[in-house]
């Protein structure tokens, strides 16, 4: 399972990695059963603190999107890739867009048919 | 209105505490009223300039240097009174690589430093100069700066005390070791509960393992707080002002960088978001960004801010 971290993000680490579990539920790459890796492997390929590994599972739990299973670890329950979860990324994937646009001083619009126009002409590249 | 920076947490479990400390080499005042705070389990990041204090402070938790006035209490002991038993619980990293014994080698090394610590975990050490690549035939005093530093490592680590202190631990370390050295300390945080003080230059080496930060300039302590609290409250604001804007001192030192400019203001500013970005907005002007900073961006900022007197 690939997942990342990036430190100029303005989300704390706990929260991109719960993020990153939850795209990674949406996408299939995660399925309910799956184990999640220890706490102890992830935070060394993360370079993150463990304790803060450990803050995301725990959400993750609170939230139904995993269980602990004594002695074994960290396993997926919930059935995903639903439609609510799949609108909450896109809004989050959104919203990120919409503050980098206004940052560079586009507004929404802009931003839209920017998106329309470069998705059509990678479509384009994809086909030929 | 926007609070002064903390300086202090709201932390019960101390695993680290200094009140009132204070040390003074003749004319020099090296720290002055001194409120270290290190929860336990804390990563904490001590951050500040060349003399600032970083190193005193930290000589003073395991008595290598006495304190001209105040105390300190590592782990639930005053390090005057116990300063062995202080030791015995410590990991520590010195700044400078001193070690008196060249002619030994770096596994006899090992042995003897074992002697002094009943919780010496001999396999553990042997991995752990693995890790760091280092021949336990080589002699002490042929070692590279870099490889000095990682016998440190084994040593401070090997025997898993409840506190780590370490004084700039990647200083010669070239990147990859860099890299390596902060796998290893996150796989000892992993297994072994332990507390961290941590001094540095490379905050951003550290960034994703801190979780609290003290800054320390001309030994006094500037801010304390969690890292979590820094991301969120420190931020930079870019706004459109009018002509001849009234606002231009605004905040007064909760501003900690401040760049204006006939019609843009950008601040780097303490305090919460809505409430900043709110004021601004109130007085008349127009909030295009707000941002949080980097950690090295914001221990830049807090490090060359011009503090009014």
């Amino acid at each position: 399972m690939l997942i990342s971290v990036d430190p100029n993000d303005s989300r704390p680490i706990y929260v991109q990695i719960i993020d990153e579990m939850r795209r990674a539920l949406v996408l299939g790459t995660l399925a309910p059963e799956d184990p999640l890796p220890s706490v102890r492997q992830l935070a060394g390929e993360l370079r993150v603190n463990p304790n803060t590994v450990s803050q995301a599972y725990r959400e993750l739990e609170r939230q139904g999107v995993v269980e602990v299973r004594r002695g074994q670890g960290t396993y997926v329950v919930q059935a995903s890739a639903n439609g609510s979860q799949r609108r909450a990324l896109a809004r989050d994937v959104a919203l990120r867009s919409l503050r980098d646009a206004h940052r560079n001083g586009l507004d929404a619009e802009e931003l839209i048919q920017a998106i329309r126009s470069a998705s059509t002409s990678h479509h384009k590249k994809d086909a030929r | 209105m926007t609070s002064p920076l903390p300086t202090s947490l709201h932390s019960s479990e101390l695993a680290v505490t200094t009140r009132a400390l204070s040390k003074q080499y003749g004319a020099l005042r090296a720290l002055h009223d001194l409120a270290l705070q290190v929860p336990e389990g804390a990563v904490y990041l001590l951050v500040g300039p060349n003399g600032a204090g970083k190193s005193t402070a930290i000589k003073i938790l395991i008595d290598q240097v006495r304190p001209t006035a105040g105390v300190a209490e590592v782990l639930g002991l005053n390090p005057q009174v116990h300063p062995a038993l202080v030791r015995a619980n410590v990991g520590y990293v010195p700044e400078q690589l001193d070690w008196g014994y060249g002619w030994m080698r770096v596994g006899r090394l090992l042995e003897h430093h074992a002697r002094y610590f009943p919780t010496w975990d001999a396999a553990y050490a042997n991995r752990l100069a693995k890790s760091f690549a280092l021949k336990l035939d080589q002699k002490m005093s042929t070692l590279s700066k870099g490889q000095g530093r990682r016998v440190h490592l084994v040593m401070a680590l090997a025997h898993r005390p409840p506190l780590l202190v370490m004084d700039e631990p990647t200083d010669g370390l070239d990147p990859v070791m860099r890299d390596e050295a902060l796998g290893v300390l996150i796989d000892h945080l992993a297994q072994t509960p332990t507390t961290v003080l941590l001094s540095t230059h490379h905050v951003s080496e550290v960034e994703q393992l801190a979780d609290h930060i003290g800054v320390l300039r001309d030994g006094e302590l500037r801010a304390q707080m969690p890292l979590d609290e820094l991301r969120r409250d420190l931020r930079r604001y870019r706004a459109e002002i009018p002509v001849g804007w009234q606002g231009t001192s605004m905040f007064g030192d909760a501003v900690i960088r401040r760049v204006t400019t006939r019609n843009e203001v950008d601040w780097t500013v303490w305090g919460e978001e809505s409430v900043v970005a709110g004021e601004l907005v109130g007085a008349g002007a127009m909030v295009c960004e707000s941002a949080p900073l980097s950690l090295h961006e914001a221990t830049l900022a807090l490090l060359t801010q011009e503090i009014g007197r």
